[in-house]
């Protein structure tokens, strides 16, 4: 069965944990958006959220830097401050991509005991149906140079894109990531948030294809690491004219929610 | 330029596991506002970096090969546990 519903949605922490030096009203505008997104998911009625996500080096650090990895345990857990996030992963999806990826071509890593990173969690605790769905988490790695290519990200996606189509449950795709934002570096306070606007027409036009001949130095400029898993998940929805259903620019953080159709 | 986020020079490990710790284990930050000092000698960091931490100053963290992200995270999260009531919960 076909893809049901493919978004792309911020995680920044701050969403989740405001401090005073975030806008509230700012935030709440991106909680609006990504409670759209909730709607969204509980018409598509999937069964399962398959969700690319860039590791904080939190499940990974340096003792192993898989490129793109799939996370096969039986739940999904992580901490936040005081939240605590437990998900069910949906194992037969979760084993198909690891074995077709692999046969595919992409030397896929895949863990059973990875402690859940926020990229994950922060958009689901906003846009998760009130019945919970499954989850199936894949990672790309976007801090920690050298990270894979946005060609790479995008064959995947391409492929990861077969492997859904293929399988019998309602499939829902979701990127977790961006857009421009600098954490910890002196260009915190100044993302590039001309490279956002410019992303987001194109996007909108269905070009999401050239993000494909980006350089990973042009993703470092621009504060944009992270559009590594956009970028998978454009290579899984094609054409498809994105519908940005918010952009919200805060002091130092692109947020971004967009939708598909698929 | 070098990059924004740069390979991680194998020698700062030491300051980067530290880093990690403190963004993940909650136990460790927990030791570390009690001790600091101490903390750091168990995880056996060098004079430089014990300095640099003391003050967790970003520019000269990042000097000594500190991951940016890390040195970002860990001081949010050890902001969260010291000013607990400064942040809302959603």
């Amino acid at each position: 069965m076909p893809l049901v519903a493919a978004f792309a949605c911020p995680h920044t922490p701050q969403l989740l944990v405001r401090p005073p030096t975030e806008d509230r009203a700012l935030v709440l505008r991106v909680h609006e958006a990504l409670g759209e997104v909730k709607r969204r998911l509980s018409a598509a009625r999937a069964d399962v959220i398959v969700l690319v996500a860039g590791d904080h080096i939190e499940g990974f650090f340096l003792n192993a830097v898989p490129a793109l990895a799939v996370y096969v345990g039986a739940r999904a857990a992580g901490e936040f401050g005081r939240y605590r996030y437990a998900f069910d992963v949906h194992e037969p999806v979760a084993r198909a991509i690891v074995e077709q990826g692999i046969e595919a071509g992409f030397d896929l890593a895949y863990s059973q005991q990875l402690p859940l990173d926020y990229a994950f969690y922060v958009p689901l605790h906003f846009a998760m149906p009130a019945v919970a769905v499954p989850i199936v988490p894949l990672y790309v790695n976007v801090y920690l140079p050298p990270q894979p290519t946005p060609r790479r990200c995008h064959a995947w996606g391409a492929a990861l894109r077969t492997i859904l189509d293929a399988r019998a449950e309602r499939v829902a795709l979701i990127a977790s990531g961006g857009l421009s934002h600098f954490p910890g570096t002196e260009r915190y306070g100044t993302p590039d948030f001309d490279f956002d606007r410019a992303l987001l027409a194109a996007l909108a036009e269905g070009r999401g294809a050239e993000t494909a001949r980006l350089t990973g130095e042009e993703l470092d400029k621009a504060g944009n690491v992270e559009l590594r898993t956009w970028i998978t998940l454009l290579g899984a929805v094609g054409a498809a004219r994105a519908e940005v259903l918010c952009y919200e620019p805060s002091w130092h953080h692109g947020n971004a929610v967009v939708a598909w159709p698929v | 330029m070098d990059a924004h986020y740069f390979f991680p020079p194998a020698a700062a490990f030491p300051l980067n596991r530290f880093l990690f710790a403190l963004k993940s284990d909650a136990a460790v930050r927990a030791r570390y506002a009690k001790d600091g000092e101490a903390t750091m000698r168990e995880h056996g960091l060098d004079d430089a970096t014990r300095a640099a931490l003391a003050t967790f100053d970003r520019e000269r963290l990042v000097g000594l090969g500190a991951h940016p992200y890390l040195v970002f995270m860990a001081q949010v999260r050890l902001t969260m546990d010291r000013e607990p009531t400064t942040f809302e919960y959603f």
